[in-house]
């Protein structure tokens, strides 16, 4: 049997590299990508665990992440198509109407 | 056994070289791609680790449904052409440093000992029977309360996305 702590390994690197994506990128639809890279880490973490414990709960907390990330990204993208009437760009910094 | 390690490797391997794509590439369609190859080894790595169930949900839900809405929102928007202009170099060097830094010191700890598990030989339940009676029963509270939230972002969506009509004034309002 592959050890649980490969996968959590393997887990975190995922998890760095979404982490990396959402600080070096501008491009609101890739730091997007970058939060589903890292959501799909943290699954990944939950079901290592759940065949670790033996225990079913981490398997359905992983069912209710993937529908609030559906939700996520719907809201979200709606949110670039609205910024992208108004400013004819997804770049997140030229969202700075509420900058002081 | 052999084999098992092997495609463990394959497709972690797969799904880090997919994910540094996914950052690194200046052209959104191809990020999104690669997210869907990612997420593919992600969904091998869960019959792995016996959870078919989930593995077709992260397939159809995640590599289907949900990638599809982002490759559709980058066309809609045309951003193929867009240049990206880059971020400043000392935020560069802090995002890549300060993951890499991050990405290390979890990995050591994780190798080091301290959470090291072995999995145990015993046969794992995960099939669509289990998880199905367990939804049903001590979760169905929170499985309608999402159903809940599924619609309020199917709305939000809707408003937040629609096209701004100049303001007419209501024909009753002017006679008052």
């Amino acid at each position: 049997m592959i050890p649980t702590s490969w996968f959590l390994v393997l887990g975190a690197i995922l998890f760095s590299i979404g982490v990396c994506g959402v600080l070096v990128r501008r491009n609101g639809i890739v730091m997007f990508m970058s939060i589903e890279l890292m959501v799909n880490a943290v699954n990944l973490t939950f079901i290592a665990y759940a065949r670790q414990l033996h225990s079913l709960h981490g398997l359905i907390f992983v069912f209710f992440i993937m529908a609030i990330a559906a939700a996520e990204a719907a809201v979200g993208l709606a949110i670039f198509i609205a910024l992208f009437r108004h400013r004819d760009t997804i770049d997140v910094d030229e969202a700075n109407l509420m900058h002081w | 056994m052999i084999l098992e390690y092997t495609v463990f490797f394959v497709f972690a391997a797969i799904a880090v070289i997919f994910g540094i794509v996914v950052i690194a590439h200046r052209n959104p369609v191809v990020s999104a791609l690669s997210l869907v190859a990612s997420l593919f080894s992600l969904a091998v790595m869960y019959i792995l680790l016996e959870a078919p169930f989930i593995a077709a949900l992260q397939v159809i839900v995640y590599a289907g449904a949900i990638m599809v809405l982002f490759l559709f929102v980058i066309m809609l928007l045309n951003l193929q052409k867009t240049i990206e202009p880059r971020t400043h170099p000392i935020q560069q060097f802090l995002g890549w440093t300060g993951s890499a830094a991050f990405a290390i010191t979890i990995t050591y700890y994780l190798a080091k000992g301290a959470v090291i598990l072995i999995l145990p030989s015993t046969p794992f339940e995960a099939s669509a029977r289990t998880i199905g009676i367990s939804l049903f029963q001590a979760y169905l509270f929170p499985f309608e309360m999402v159903s809940i939230l599924l619609l309020a972002a199917i709305v939000g969506a809707l408003v937040l996305s629609q096209k701004l009509r100049p303001q007419v004034p209501l024909e009753g309002a002017e006679q008052r």
